[in-house]
């Protein structure tokens, strides 16, 4: 049987960096992932803010960035634009659009670099507890082993198995799983080249479209609904959006993604004994934009030092390890709480509502808007809608 | 379960599924059927349609 202190399961971005954070403070460590190529396929729009690679201290490299954003353009269902520019705004959010395959593959080189044994096209079949050890049995083109860690490290996606497994209630309801679909296509004819695009209303019922340049006239298009607000597929309705957009109508799909994103809000439970959850596992997405690569790396460097560091203590219960929650409380968490709360307003705007407010604020210079004139321009178009926005500003 | 031939193997399915019974490998789906109480909740959550019940 093969021995290590950490196994790390899932080798996205988060796993990645539990991998590397934890074989940097010295723990034995391997990172599987059960495909044939490390960040294939992308799994999302692939957006995420300068400001957050720089907390994660990630030198942005020209291998993976394909475009510097420096706005964002919000449409409302009758085509009235709002745009966030920097000369307008000062934006926390302004960010590069990755190559999300190489962006994987990379950090995972990261890990490997840092001293972590790298699995791939290896599978968790199961996972049992023994002598206060935990043993995953594993498949590897065809070979099928046995893993004995101290620690597991969940980060097996959306799909996570592996929390359920050791007793973690990570199974999503609807609500909280937006469906997503995404083409990336050439011959995009953008308004705003340099902005990220959101549409909001029933061209997306529960969620919103997306368009994310990548330089030239190559996008990321998608979308994600909730399936509990609409009977048309997700693919059905980024069919609609692409063939009714003026940027895209004429555009060529080369490649379509599809998948899960949970926006439901951080997992409560993301520990126990000689195991710790993270990335997409653990919902660490943030729930108005759906964005989970920085937090999933944010919480995914947490469980990498919190681990690394019970291996130290030789500590592996849940007691240990539940400094994890707080951290990541405190790191991700409780900034999800307000966005979940946008969230559940945006989600509750008519169309004529959202129509309505992107009127209001259309011409609007962000620069010398307050808080207060906000919330008058919000209540005059719906006093209902806004009071369930509670103490967000 | 019949897993259409355009499934794309994202795990969404699995994500939804309250029992735990999807197993998503690189290209493939494994269904625990025996313990599987057909609320069809990974039915629906599809992004592409590509799940059917096979006595639909």
């Amino acid at each position: 049987m093969i021995e290590t202190d950490i196994l790390v399961i899932g080798a996205g971005p988060a796993g990645s960096t539990a991998a590397k954070h934890a074989a940097m403070a010295g723990s034995s460590v391997i990172l599987m992932d059960k495909k044939s190529e490390i960040g294939t396929p992308k799994r999302c729009a692939e957006g995420v803010s300068k400001e957050g690679l720089k907390k994660l201290g990630i030198e942005p490299s020209e291998r993976w960035v394909t475009k510097e954003a420096s706005g964002i353009r919000m449409v409302s269902p009758k085509g009235i634009a709002v745009n966030l520019t920097e000369d307008k705004v000062k934006l926390p959010e302004a960010g590069y659009i990755l190559e999300r395959k190489v962006f994987d593959k990379y950090m995972a080189m990261d890990a490997g670099r840092a001293g972590a044994q790298i699995m791939i096209k290896t599978l968790a079949t199961g996972m049992r507890r023994e002598n206060g050890q935990m043993v995953v049995t594993a498949e590897r083109m065809g070979e099928e082993f046995q893993i004995k860690a101290k620690i597991v490290i969940a980060a097996d996606g959306p799909e996570s198995r592996v929390g359920r497994w050791a007793g973690l209630r990570t199974s999503l309801k609807p609500k909280d799983m937006e469906s997503c679909a995404q083409f990336e296509m050439a011959g995009v004819e953008m308004e705003e080249p340099d902005c990220i695009e959101f549409y909001f209303g029933s061209v997306s019922p529960g969620g919103y479209a997306w368009i994310f340049p990548k330089g030239d006239d190559i996008a990321n298009v998608g979308l994600g609904v909730l399936t509990t607000m609409t009977d048309k597929s997700a693919y059905e309705h980024l069919l609609e959006f692409v063939k009714n957009n003026s940027a895209t109508k004429n555009a060529q799909a080369v490649e379509i993604n599809v998948g899960g994103d949970p926006v439901g809000g951080l997992l409560k439970k993301k520990v126990t004994d000689n195991v710790l959850v993270t990335g997409d596992a653990a919902s660490m997405v943030n729930p108005l934009t759906g964005g989970g690569i920085i937090s999933g790396m944010l919480g995914g460097r947490i469980a990498g030092q919190v681990a690394a560091q019970a291996v130290i203590e030789g500590d592996y219960s849940k007691k240990s390890l539940e400094i994890y929650e707080e951290l990541c409380e405190n790191e991700v968490g409780k900034s999800f709480e307000k966005y979940l709360k946008a969230k559940n307003y945006l989600l509750s705007l008519s169309d004529e509502e959202l129509d309505q407010i992107a009127e209001a604020f259309q011409d609007s210079d962000f620069e010398s808007i307050n808080t207060a004139e906000m919330i008058r321009k919000l209540v005059k178009i719906s006093p209902k809608a806004l009071l369930k926005l509670g103490k967000l500003f | 379960m019949i897993v259409k031939e355009w499934c794309m193997y994202c795990g969404e399915c699995a994500g939804v599924c309250p029992r735990n019974l999807i197993e998503v490998r690189e290209i493939s789906l494994n269904f625990n059927e025996e313990n599987c109480k057909d609320c069809r909740i990974c039915v629906k959550a599809c992004p592409v349609q590509a799940l059917e019940k096979g006595d639909d």
